[in-house]
């Protein structure tokens, strides 16, 4: 009864709502307000004004650098967050529930793994570095680094996983992204102009342009290794059961 | 009531159907299941479905991916670049929100042995 009730409610909505995007601008028209206000803009001064040959990059760390550094902050916080209610793990104390029960994983996927790990953390560092000017950037290289880590611990034990990603060096890398957001920031702020600006007045326009990309470069390094080092840390810290 | 009009403009504008069909599937799950997991499973398809509505409305007929390179022709069409970092950066967020909520169901089901909401609230 309440499934059915719920079923003709939400299909009651589902006409509702049909019938209101039916009402808005079909896609990919250029007359949309989505893209008449600001974005012709961004588009035609992005390279020179924002740094960065990808327009994305561009809006990320430099139009919308607050909304970005919040939400690198977020992600930061969500961390101590599950940090505080599951606790830290400890390679003398702890273990995974896969390791406990004892299953193995067959030849064929441990050397898989063994083999393309490298690469894929190789393949990581490449798309962090190319932000700039290709498609990529800090946290999809981040995903890709944290996803590296889960499937080295998944496929082989945890406490080797503890033993390879310490403790200790990933609290110290876990802060990067907000740290290099900040530090690149704050150093506009030096000069009497806006925080995140990335100005540096008295240089020529060829050095200011040059600096701007060395410090997006920057943030996007400092994202990438805090991003993968936070998903790692968070999946340990779930992942571990007491000995 | 409904016409060729009407198809023809829902299919013009089939991603915004998409996207609204899966909240609804979102939705029911949400009020639906009583596992906790499911529940937040429906949360998530809901995000993703708020995630396909905002980056359907960024494309441009014809437009390319909004990046300066060797190859870009002179005047060229590019497709709308503030949803893409609206997106990126909202699912980093979302990441965020499960990983939050997984580590506070995995404390309560060490302290009350079960994920089943409406066994949770006899429990007090």
């Amino acid at each position: 009864m309440k499934r059915i009730l719920t079923f003709f409610i939400l299909f009651l909505l589902w006409l509702l709502m049909v019938s209101a995007v039916l009402a808005l601008p079909p896609i990919g028209s250029e007359t949309t307000p989505v893209t008449t206000h600001v974005i012709p803009r961004y588009l035609e001064q992005g390279v020179e004004e924002a740094g960065a040959e990808n327009i994305v990059t561009c809006v990320i760390l430099n139009y919308r650098g607050y909304d970005t550094m919040g939400e690198v902050t977020v992600i930061f916080c969500a961390l101590i967050a599950v940090l505080a209610v599951v606790g830290r793990e400890d390679p003398k104390l702890h273990t995974s529930k896969v390791d406990l029960v004892g299953i193995k994983e067959s030849v064929i996927v441990k050397s898989v793994v063994r083999f393309l790990a490298p690469f894929i953390m190789l393949f990581a560092v490449y798309i962090m570095l190319h932000g700039k000017e290709s498609p990529g950037g800090g946290f999809q290289a981040g995903a890709i680094l944290g996803a590296s880590i889960i499937i080295y611990t998944m496929t082989f034990s945890y406490e080797l996983a503890l033993s390879k990603f310490f403790v200790k060096v990933r609290t110290l890398m876990e802060g990067a992204g907000p740290i290099a957001f900040f530090a690149c920031g704050v150093v506009a702020l030096f000069y009497n102009q806006n925080f995140l600006t990335y100005i540096i007045p008295g240089l020529d326009p060829v050095t200011q342009t040059a600096m701007r990309s060395l410090m997006i470069e920057i943030i996007e390094v400092g994202i990438g290794i805090g991003g993968g080092t936070v998903i790692s840390s968070i999946f340990l810290a779930m992942e571990k059961v007491e000995k | 009531m409904i016409n060729n009009e009407i198809i023809a403009k829902a299919y013009s504008s089939i991603n915004y159907v998409v996207a609204v069909t899966l909240f609804c599937i979102g939705l029911y799950a949400l009020i639906i299941k009583p596992n906790l997991i499911k529940k937040f499973m429906g949360l998530n398809i809901i995000e993703t479905s708020v995630f396909l509505f905002i980056i359907s409305s960024g494309l441009v007929e014809g437009g390319i991916a909004p990046i300066y390179t060797k190859t870009t022709p002179a005047n060229p069409v590019f497709v709308n670049p503030i949803p893409q970092a609206l997106i990126l950066t909202a699912i980093v967020v979302a990441v965020s929100t499960t990983a939050l909520a997984l580590s506070l169901m995995i404390k309560l089901y060490d302290q009350c042995g079960t994920l089943n909401a409406n066994k949770l609230k006899e429990l007090r």
